[in-house]
C-alpha cells in the first residue's frame, strides 16, 4: 500500500502545481475523513484497528484525484465517507469488498452533485483565478474544458472530431488542461506506473489490457470516421484512462486473480469506457466501466479457472 | 547435456528462499550420538502400517525384522541395534500424531555405528534379476528417503502395463538448510552409482538422469567424473537443473528434466517414471551387495542455535532429544524444533520423537529467525494480490483453495483442485499478508480424508 502511495505522489505534486491550493486540500480533506471513517466503522463493529494497512489513505487519494478541482470540500468528505463505508465496510473491510472504493464515492457524488462534478476549471498555471472552463471556450486551446467534453461539444455542434493538435497533445501530456486533480498529467501518471510495475506491485496485464483495448476501440472508430470521432491517442492521454490503468482497475482486491481473467476484465473496462466515451451521453467512462467489470471479477474468476500443472483430474 | 547448461531444465513458479546451506555443506558425514534406547516406528512410510513381529521382553539382534505388513504398499522396519524390546507404545509422530512404535533398550556399550558400507571391487549389475533386486528392497524396508516414503520396490517393480523408460535420481535438495544428500553424493559417490544401476535394472529403464541442482558445482562434477571413470556416463547423465524451490519435488524435477507433467493426483510411474532420492539409491546398493536393511540413515543436523551442526549417520529411531543434545543445542537461543527443512518440514513438539527412514534433516529455528512471520507481523486480509498463484509450482490458485477451507467450504476447495497441493509452502512463503496459505490447504486436505474416512479421526 506504502508503494501505491509513493506511486500516486507524481500525480499528487502534479495536482498541486496545477490545482495550487484546491488540489491540496481536497487531497488532504478526502484522505483525513477516509480515514476517520474506517476509525469509527472498525469503533462501531468492535474490530481491531485496521489503519496501518493504509487502505484507507490510498481510497482517500485516489477519490481526490478523480475529484474536479472546484469541488467544494463537504461534497469531498461527503464521497469519502461513502467510499468507505459503504464501499469498504459494509463489506467486512479490506480484501472483501467487491467494488473500487474510490470509484463507489465518486459515483456517488456524481450522481448526486452532477453539477459540482462537471464543473472544470482551467489549470492555475493558466490563469491563477482558474476560472470555471465555460462552453464558449471549446475552439481556445488554451482554456478548455476536459478534452473529453470538448470534443464531445465539437462533435456535437458538427465542428469535427479534428481538434487534435500537437499542443494539446502537449498540454495532456504535461497535464495544462481541465479536467479532475490527477488525471491531467500523463507524465506524473506514467511515472507512478512505471514505479508500481518496477516494484511489482501491480503486474503489467491488466493496464496493457486496458491501454490495448481503448486503443484499439478509438483507432477503429477513427479509421470508420475521422470527423466524427478523435484520435485513438487522445483517448489514451486524456480523461481518468491512466489513473484508471494503472491505479484503479488494478485494484487486486476486485480485480480477477488469473491471468487470463486480468486480460479480460483490463479489456472490458477499455471497451465499455471507449462505449460510454463514444456512444453515451457522458464524456468520460472509467468509473462505470470499472465498476461494472467489479461486478463480474467474481464470474471471471469461475470461468478463468487455472487449470492444474498436467491438465484438470477428472473429479 | 553437460554442466555448462546452467538454468536451462527447470519449471514455471516457485520462489528462493535464502539457501542457508553452508551450516552443514562442508561438514562430512560422521557416527550420531550413542543411543541407549531407540523408538522404531511401525509406519515410517505411505501405506500399511505394520504390525509387530516380536513382543515385550524379546532380545533383538542388529538388522533384525521387527514389524511388517502383508499389503503390498507397505515396507517392513527392522531394528537397528542389539538389544531387549522395552515395549510396544505410542510414540509421537510427525504426520500421524501419536503412532505404535517399538522401544528398543541396547545392551552393547559399542561406539556408534560408522557408516562402514564400500561397494565391492568385483561389483557387477549383471549378477543380479530384476526380480531378485526388488525382493531385496523390498525385505531390507527400503522406502523413499527423501521426504514422503514411498515404498521404493513398489516404486521400481516393472509393471507389464506400463513400462517404464525414464529413472531420474533426486539430488535436487532444495530445501534450504539441508545438505544430508549433497553429502552423500560427495561421499558416496560409488555406491550411489551402484545403486542407480541396480534400480535401472530392476525397474528396466533405459534412460537415467541424476538431477542435481546448479548452486552444487562439486556434486555435478563430482558425480559426472564418476560417472566417466566408471565408464557409465553413456547411460546415466547427471544434469544440472536450476536451483530453485521447489526443484526437488518429484513432479517438478520431471517436468524440469524431461518437460513432461505427471497427471493430477498421479504418480510418476503412471507416465513411465521412476524417480528415487539419491540416499535411497544408496540404500538400495547397501541392501542389495551387502543384504543389510535400512536401519540407519544421515540427518543433517542445523540450524544457527545448533552448535555443532552437521551431518550425522543414526540409527532410525534416535530420540530427536538425543541428537540435539548430541550436537549442543542452546535452549534458550531456540524457538522451534523441525523435522526436515524450513519449507516443507513439520514443527514438533516433542523432542522424544523418533527418527524416522525418511527424516533428512532435524532443523532448530531462532526466534528471531521465524519472529517476522510469526510473533511480530500480525496476519492482514487477503487482498488477492495473486502472488501465491504465481509462485504456484503446480499452477493452482492457493488463496482461493485456503479460503474455502476456511469458511468450510470443501466443496469449493476439492472444485479448486485442492487434491494436487503438493503442499511445497511456496503460497505461504511469498504471503506479503502472513496467511499460512498451505497450512490451509492440509487442513483442507486432513477434514477431506475424515470425510471420505480415509483417515482416523
Amino acid at each position: 500500500m506504502i508503494d501505491v502511495i509513493i506511486g500516486l505522489a507524481p500525480a499528487m505534486a502534479a495536482a498541486g502545481y496545477y490545482f495550487r491550493m484546491h488540489a491540496l486540500i481536497l487531497i488532504a480533506a478526502c484522505v483525513i475523513s477516509c480515514v476517520a471513517a474506517e476509525w469509527l466503522c472498525n469503533l462501531i463493529r468492535k474490530k481491531p484497528n485496521s489503519l496501518d494497512d493504509f487502505s484507507a489513505v490510498v481510497t482517500g487519494i485516489i477519490l481526490a484525484l478523480s475529484l474536479p478541482p472546484s469541488l467544494p470540500v463537504w461534497a469531498a468528505i461527503i464521497g469519502s465517507f461513502f467510499s468507505i463505508t459503504i464501499g469498504k465496510m459494509v463489506f467486512g473491510g479490506l480484501g472483501s469488498n467487491i467494488f473500487n472504493p474510490a470509484m463507489v464515492g465518486r459515483t456517488f457524488l456524481t450522481v448526486s452533485f452532477g453539477v459540482l462534478m462537471t464543473s472544470w476549471t482551467v489549470p492555475a498555471s493558466i490563469d491563477p483565478a482558474m476560472p470555471a472552463v465555460a462552453q464558449e471556450n471549446i475552439l481556445d486551446t488554451r482554456t478548455q474544458a476536459t478534452p473529453l467534453a470538448w470534443s464531445k461539444l465539437a462533435i456535437k455542434n458538427e465542428l469535427g472530431a479534428d481538434i487534435y493538435s500537437e499542443k494539446q497533445f502537449k498540454a495532456t501530456f504535461t497535464g495544462e488542461v481541465g479536467g479532475c486533480l490527477g488525471e491531467t498529467s500523463v507524465i506524473a501518471l506514467l511515472i507512478g506506473g512505471l514505479y508500481l510495475l518496477i516494484r511489482r506491485t501491480i503486474n503489467f496485464h491488466i493496464p496493457l489490457a486496458v491501454l490495448s483495448a481503448t486503443f484499439v476501440f478509438a483507432g477503429i472508430a477513427y479509421l470508420i470516421d475521422s470527423f466524427a470521432y478523435v484520435q485513438p491517442f487522445f483517448h489514451l492521454t486524456s480523461g481518468g484512462l491512466l489513473l484508471c490503468a494503472f491505479f484503479i482497475a488494478t485494484d487486486p482486491v476486485t480485480a480477477p486473480l488469473t491471468r487470463k481473467g486480468m486480460w479480460v476484465f483490463g479489456i472490458g473496462v477499455g471497451v465499455i469506457t471507449m462505449l460510454i466515451r463514444i456512444v453515451g451521453e457522458y464524456p468520460e467512462g472509467v468509473m462505470f466501466s470499472v465498476l461494472l467489470m467489479n461486478a463480474l471479477t467474481p464470474l471471471i474468476d469461475r470461468f478463468f479457472k487455472r487449470i492444474p500443472a498436467g491438465g484438470s483430474p477428472s473429479i | 547435456m553437460n554442466v555448462s547448461s546452467r538454468g536451462r531444465f527447470t519449471f514455471s513458479g516457485g520462489v528462493h528462499p535464502p539457501e542457508n546451506k553452508s551450516l552443514t555443506c562442508e561438514s562430512q558425514i560422521q557416527p550420531g550420538p550413542e543411543v541407549k534406547q531407540v523408538a522404531v516406528m511401525l509406519s515410517q512410510h505411505i501405506g500399511a502400517v505394520c504390525r509387530p513381529l516380536i513382543r515385550k521382553g524379546d532380545a533383538v539382534q542388529a538388522g533384525q525384522k521387527i514389524g511388517d505388513s502383508d499389503a503390498f504398499v507397505s515396507a517392513p522396519v527392522h531394528s537397528p541395534i542389539n538389544g531387549k524390546v522395552k515395549e510396544i507404545a505410542l510414540r509421537s509422530h510427525a504426520v500421524l500424531g501419536r503412532s505404535l512404535a517399538i522401544v528398543i533398550e541396547t545392551d552393547d556399550e559399542g561406539p556408534a555405528k560408522r557408516p562402514s558400507f564400500q561397494v565391492p571391487a568385483d561389483f557387477d549389475v549383471s549378477k543380479y534379476s530384476a526380480e531378485q533386486i526388488c525382493e531385496v528392497v523390498r525385505k531390507g524396508g527400503l522406502v523413499g528417503m527423501g521426504g514422503a516414503g514411498f515404498p521404493t520396490r513398489v516404486k521400481i517393480e516393472q509393471d507389464p502395463r506400463i513400462p517404464k523408460d525414464a529413472l531420474i535420481i533426486n539430488g535436487c535438495e532444495c530445501e534450504p538448510y539441508i545438505t544430508c544428500d549433497y553429502r552423500i553424493m560427495l561421499e558416496w559417490t560409488s555406491q550411489i552409482i551402484a545403486g542407480i544401476k541396480l534400480a535401472g535394472k530392476a525397474s528396466g529403464c533405459s534412460k537415467v538422469f541424476i538431477g542435481i541442482e546448479d548452486n552444487k558445482p562439486q556434486a555435478i562434477e563430482i558425480m559426472s567424473a564418476a560417472l566417466r571413470d566408471s565408464g557409465d556416463a553413456d547411460g546415466i547423465i547427471a544434469v544440472p537443473v536450476k536451483t530453485k524451490y521447489p526443484q526437488g519435488g518429484e513432479r517438478q524435477l520431471i517436468k524440469a528434466i524431461l518437460k513432461k507433467n505427471v497427471p493430477p493426483g498421479g504418480i510418476p510411474p503412471m507416465i513411465g517414471v521412476v524417480v528415487l532420492n539419491v540416499a535411497t539409491t544408496a540404500a538400495i546398493a547397501e541392501a542389495v551387495v551387502s543384504n543389510l536393511p535400512l536401519t540407519h540413515r544421515v540427518v543433517s543436523v542445523t540450524g544457527e542455535a545448533i552448535a555443532k551442526p552437521g551431518n550425522y549417520y543414526v540409527p532410525i529411531g534416535t530420540s530427536v532429544e538425543d541428537l540435539l543434545e548430541f550436537c549442543g543445542l542452546a535452549p534458550q537461543k531456540s524457538a522451534k524444533v523441525i523435522l526436515g527443512g524450513p519449507m516443507m518440514g513439520i514443527a514438533i513438539a516433542d523432542l522424544k520423537t523418533p527418527i524416522t527412514k525418511t527424516t533428512n534433516a532435524v532443523t532448530v529455528l531462532m526466534k528471531e529467525q521465524i519472529g517476522s512471520a510469526k510473533f511480530a507481523r500480525r496476519q492482514t486480509p487477503c487482498i488477492r494480490c495473486g502472488r501465491c498463484l504465481q509462485a504456484c509450482p503446480e499452477n493452482l490458485n492457493p488463496t482461493k483453495i485456503a479460503h474455502a477451507v476456511k469458511n468450510n467450504l470443501l466443496d469449493v476447495a476439492e472444485r479448486y483442485n485442492i487434491g494436487t497441493c503438493i503442499e511445497c509452502g511456496c503460497c505461504s512463503y511469498v504471503c506479503p499478508a502472513n496467511i499460512e496459505v498451505t497450512g490451509y490447504i492440509k487442513t483442507g486436505k486432513i477434514f477431506l480424508a475424515r470425510q471420505k474416512q480415509k483417515m482416523p479421526r
